[in-house]
């Protein structure tokens, strides 16, 4: 029961995340100062990998965001569902959950997806994107900064629904 | 799922190289909509409409109190603009009469009318790879599809990429994608407008033709999706490029803070201008 209780969770949180991030908090109001909610919960699903349908919820999460942001599938679904493997891999052999942590795999998360994208562009020579190192790392701060309450909250908000 | 989990860096070389491929794919085919992107817009309007109705009553509530505080001054200003805007009205409408008799005599044809469906801006693009994406509350069920033009009251603004049942994508004429068959106003040299990121490039001009800073652009309608002789922008900049001019367009229309926008009916078998 808890199991199913916890996917429906997490799928409506990906639908409150992603809503916020499209109205609230898009970039278009907050230029790359935004927080990446969708990104932060990603690394969350990665960092609790006992949570149900992690692989498919980021797969899915990746995939809104490639809708979302004018339909380029390839992008934001393969580099989140690296990053979430990768994370979900360290998860296994290193103690990711003090805030401290999180906070810095958060950040290189961000970094990672980031690098992963530019350099298809960079690849398939796809000039138009104005995206600098420095807007990437402001970007890893500003999700480092909102993740870790984040997860805290997702955290508490979890247990709560499993009781 | 153990598997995933011990072998995460080959996976991800492995995801990597299917991403490119991925977007080769997607850049070719760009023309077309998957279900599933519908079926997303479409599960994403309600709460996008929810957090838009509520920030806009909010906004609504502030912007009435400002509104409250001014309202003596600007009666006494309005009634002024009253005054004088009839005066206008009464020369406006001897132009008008004469522009008809002129336009009769010079054969001239009518620009048609379009019809047009009014739609809020209820969202954004939520990354900033691509944030030249804004989101409306029309869809399919309004009787929007792939393509149709975008205009607000002060000019172009794009057109639609993708399309839910409630909500529609629109890619802004900024987004590198985009691309507008346009004219100077003033000496009719033609370009084709690009979009650039935060503002748009008009490229393929000819050399040594007559444009200069602060030249209007409209577009030509030629390429059948823009209405002709709709603003486009204002020429800011000009640079030699190879063997043609290129200008840098602002556009018209401050595309960071739309609010309300029309959306052209126009079905893709229909030719607009010719």
């Amino acid at each position: 029961m808890n199991k199913y209780v916890s996917i429906i969770f997490f799928v409506l949180l990906s639908v409150v995340f992603i809503t916020i991030q499209t109205t609230l908090l898009s970039p278009q109001n907050l230029g790359y100062y935004y927080p990446d909610l969708n990104l932060i919960l990603i690394v969350y699903l990665g960092i609790y990998s006992e949570t149900r349908g992690g692989f498919f919820l980021a797969l899915g999460n990746g995939y809104l965001m490639d809708v979302l942001s004018g339909n380029l599938p390839g992008t934001f679904t393969i580099s989140r569902l690296s990053a979430y493997l990768l994370v979900r891999s360290g998860s296994s052999h290193v103690f990711l959950r003090k805030a401290f942590v999180q906070g810095i795999v958060i950040f290189f998360a961000t970094i990672f997806t980031w690098i992963f994208i530019l350099t298809i562009i960079k690849i398939k020579k796809d000039s138009g994107f104005d995206i600098t190192a420095k807007s990437i790392l402001v970007q890893g701060i500003v999700n480092a900064l909102v993740g870790v309450p984040i997860f805290w909250m997702i955290h508490r908000i979890n247990a709560r629904f499993q009781k | 799922m153990k598997f995933l989990k011990n072998r995460a860096v080959l996976i991800t070389i492995i995801l990597f190289i299917a991403a490119i491929q991925l977007y080769s794919l997607n850049i070719r085919e760009r023309k077309s909509q998957n279900f599933i992107s519908g079926v997303v817009l479409t599960a994403t309007y309600y709460p996008q409409k929810l957090i838009y109705s509520i920030s806009d009553k909010l906004v609504n509530v502030w912007q009435d109190y400002l509104d409250l505080v001014n309202v003596r001054e600007e009666n006494i200003k309005l009634k002024e603009d009253i005054s004088k805007l009839r005066m206008e009205k009464f020369e406006l409408a001897e132009a008008g009469i004469q522009n008809k008799r002129l336009k009769k005599l010079l054969n001239f044809k009518e620009i048609p009318s379009y019809p047009v469906v009014p739609a809020n801006v209820i969202g954004g693009s939520p990354s900033m790879l691509r944030s030249e994406v804004i989101i409306v509350d029309r869809g399919s069920s309004d009787g929007i599809s792939r393509g149709m033009p975008v205009a607000s009251s002060e000019g172009i603004v794009g057109k639609v990429l993708t399309v839910g049942d409630k909500s529609s994508e629109v890619l802004l004429i900024t987004d590198p994608v985009s691309a507008i068959d346009a004219f100077v106003h003033r000496t009719r040299v033609r370009g084709i407008v690009k979009g650039s990121g935060g503002g748009c490039t008009m490229e393929y001009i000819e050399q040594n033709s007559d444009i200069s800073v602060g030249d209007k652009v409209i577009s030509s309608g030629k390429e059948g999706f823009f209405p002709k002789g709709v603003v486009v922008g204002t020429i800011t900049d000009i640079e030699t490029k190879g063997s043609f001019l290129s200008a840098k367009v602002s556009p018209f229309v401050d595309l960071d803070s739309l609010e309300e926008v029309v959306i052209i009916l126009k079905s893709n078998n229909i030719v607009l201008n010719e």
